[in-house]
């Protein structure tokens, strides 16, 4: 077993890894930009190395420094997390040649899955349903226009190094076609580094329905049953659930069978995710490999209580997997709900800043995979995400009710959450009776307002507040053999 | 004590009495409360509001209170304090009409020069943070008289972008549009 990891990302999904880490009796390293000196990950890991500028390209995304922090450090294994370099090849390819070990994928699975293209062909050859769309790549707008006129409107631009929902846009008309590619094609070489995009067929409120694989370097590949991720604003999952509501026994049953012949198909080694669109008459289609750990990977972990960063590490090691299919059984119901620093009041802007306090909720079932704390600077410069609440009960509705009692009592204060909006989902109509489609937000939640029921306890505890203050600034006297000293007469002075 | 309470866009009178007992009788427009309370920290006090326990958690804000109550946090203000210290923000109505990005940002692109003409509605600037881009359109039409940023300056809400000298009198305001937006239709 590996005695060191690095861990090359930021952010709460570094605490997480750095957890098992310490379970497992392996060192960590984290890496950090200039923007980050101050991140729980850097806080929290046994090392740390600065690796630049807060540029991800001078930092989180550059092979040379991350490489030399491992080398310097001593690592013998590089844990990508989720985003930045965890599924591009190259950074994969260098791993392999400098001789430390890559987390994660062989290379040539992560090119050929992460080229959507090449991943549609390759479920097409081994009978995985597809949507049907553009079998590669275009940049040619003129060629855009004819696929798009041949698919029919409308249609989805996708980008083909792309993942969480950058780089994507729905286009109605063809009027509206060359500008979308363009800026599309912008926004996904930004995120990605690769300006490639192509078109498929958009299909009207399906469900997205993702399985959870672990394949070993000796050939078993077994998958850890579904997560319903349906709930997603800006093409981004908000609130993920296992069990999905929409799923049979006979159709998870075939799901499941689908995901690891993809795994299989691909050449697949570790932890990954076989992403599908579910319609409205249950026929389901593949989207893509996501060949990471995904940031709803915890509802897989309190359903089936595998540890799957665990599973990760072991696999990367050489060691095969320790249970069969037929061992995997979820257990119960589990939610995760995305705490982002952004206004839900307007179109979900990041709200970066400092968090002045945050106080995270408790009890039995839930887990909060957090990266922040009080008196955190949330930096411009990166994907907003702040934490992960996750509850699990033993059914649906006690495991939304225990979402329900957590968010409440998730006090994050200075800048914006979603946390208002996400309890009025949690308690909406559509929602209890698992109605969940991709366009959920907008046919429900489009004109959301908060409901503003606290606003006379809020003006009794500014007052409150407010007096508590007065007082103890104004009646500091010293008593019997007191002396003044500043920090009594200061009150509550705050610098 | 008497205070004036701007929160959640409305403004209410709120009588305040601190009886001997400890217990605040506190009147909200028609409705009185009766609260014992403990301060535990700078953030949390526990009141008891009409016999019913509850932990707040707040902190200060600026000119203002964060006040959270049951997951949702509220911004509290003292009307009356930032009348006199004429802090008083804008409301988004009154939005100034200039190009200002609506959150820190980075110039992405911009797409005129000094000198140009420009339409009202007319994409002027392309921002982004974490991320995510905002494209800045003109507020009205009109003449780029300067450009003060470069592309890859760090920029912050209030700062102005561009100034644009107004060709005709109109009732449009500047728009900010998430180019996300779009695609929601």
């Amino acid at each position: 077993m590996f005695e060191k990891i690095l861990i090359a990302n930021r952010g709460e999904i570094v605490v997480r890894i750095i957890a098992t880490c310490r379970e497992m009796g392996i060192k960590t390293v984290a890496v950090y930009s200039e923007a980050d000196k101050a991140a729980l990950h850097v806080l929290e890991a046994d090392q740390a190395v600065c690796l630049g500028p807060s540029a991800p390209a001078e930092s989180y995304l550059n092979m040379d420094k991350i490489m030399a922090a491992a080398k310097q450090t001593g690592a013998q294994a590089i844990h990508p997390g989720y985003g930045f370099l965890a599924e591009n090849p190259l950074f994969a390819e260098r791993c392999q040649e400098e001789g430390v070990v890559f987390i994660g994928p062989s290379a040539q699975a992560i090119r050929d899955l992460g080229d959507k293209t090449v991943a549609r062909r390759t479920m097409i050859n081994s009978g995985v349903p597809v949507i049907p769309g553009m079998m590669q790549a275009e940049a040619d707008p003129d060629v855009l226009m004819k696929e798009a006129e041949l698919i029919g409107y409308p249609v989805l631009i996708k980008a083909a190094a792309g993942g969480g929902g950058k780089g994507m846009r729905i286009v109605y008309s063809a009027g509206d076609l060359r500008e979308a590619t363009e800026s599309a094609s912008r926004e996904a070489k930004s995120a990605f580094g690769n300006g490639a995009i192509y078109l498929e067929k958009y299909l009207h409120q399906p469900r997205h329905v993702e399985f959870q694989v672990l394949a070993d370097t000796y050939g078993n590949v077994i998958h850890l049953l579904e997560r319903e991720c349906s709930i997603q604003r800006r093409h981004q999952k908000i609130i993920e659930e296992t069990p999905s509501t929409a799923l049979t026994p006979k159709l998870r049953k075939e799901m499941g069978k689908a995901a690891v012949a993809a795994a299989k198909a691909s050449g697949y080694v570790n932890a990954g995710t076989v992403e599908f669109l579910v319609d409205h008459d249950s026929k389901f289609y593949f989207l893509e490999v996501n060949t990471r750990l995904q940031v709803e990977h915890p509802i897989t972990e309190m359903i089936t209580g595998i540890d799957l960063v665990r599973q990760q590490i072991e696999i990367a090691a050489g060691n095969p997997l320790k249970f069969s299919q037929a061992d995997i059984v979820g257990r119960g119901h589990a939610i995760e709900c995305r705490i982002y620093a952004e206004d839900p009041l307007s179109a979900f802007l990041p709200s970066s800043g400092k968090i002045a306090f945050v106080r995270e909720p408790r009890g039995p079932g839930i887990r909060n995979d957090s990266g922040v704390y009080s008196g955190y600077t949330v930096p411009m410069e990166y994907d907003p995400i702040l934490s992960k609440l996750i509850t699990h009960a033993e059914s649906r509705k006690e495991c939304i009710d225990r979402m329900s009692r957590a968010l409440k009592d998730y006090v994050v204060l200075g800048v914006l959450t979603p946390i208002p909006f996400l309890m009025d989902i949690l308690s909406s109509e559509a929602f209890i009776k698992g109605e969940t489609y991709t366009n959920f937000i907008d046919t429900h939640f489009a004109d959301w307002r908060p409901a503003m029921k606290g606003v006379d306890l809020a003006c009794i505890a500014y007052i409150v507040d407010n007096m508590a203050n007065h007082r103890t600034k104004s009646n500091f006297t010293p008593t019997n053999g007191e002396t003044y000293s500043p920090w009594q007469t200061l009150g509550n002075f705050r610098p | 004590m008497n205070y004036n309470l701007k929160i959640g866009g409305q403004t209410l009178p709120v009588e305040a009495d601190l009886k001997d007992d400890g217990t605040l009788l506190a009147k909200i427009g028609e409705k009185s409360f009766a609260t014992r309370y403990q301060i535990i920290s700078e953030n949390q006090i526990h009141m008891e509001v009409e016999g019913i326990g509850r932990n707040i958690y707040l902190a200060d804000n600026g000119d203002g209170k964060l006040i959270n109550i049951n997951g949702t946090t509220y911004l509290v203000q003292d009307a009356d304090t930032l009348a006199r210290n004429g802090t008083r923000k804008r409301s988004s109505k009154e939005l100034p009409q200039e190009i200002t990005p609506p959150m820190p940002s980075v110039v992405e692109r911009i797409m005129v020069a000094e000198g140009d003409l420009v339409e009202k509605g007319q994409s002027v600037m392309v921002v982004s943070a974490m991320k995510m881009e905002a494209t800045l359109q003109a507020p009205f039409k009109g003449k780029v008289l300067k450009i003060n940023v470069a592309e890859g300056d760090k920029v912050m809400p209030g700062q102005i972008l561009a100034d644009i000298e107004r060709e005709e009198e109109g009732e449009s305001k500047p728009q900010e549009e998430i180019t996300r937006e779009k695609e929601k239709i």
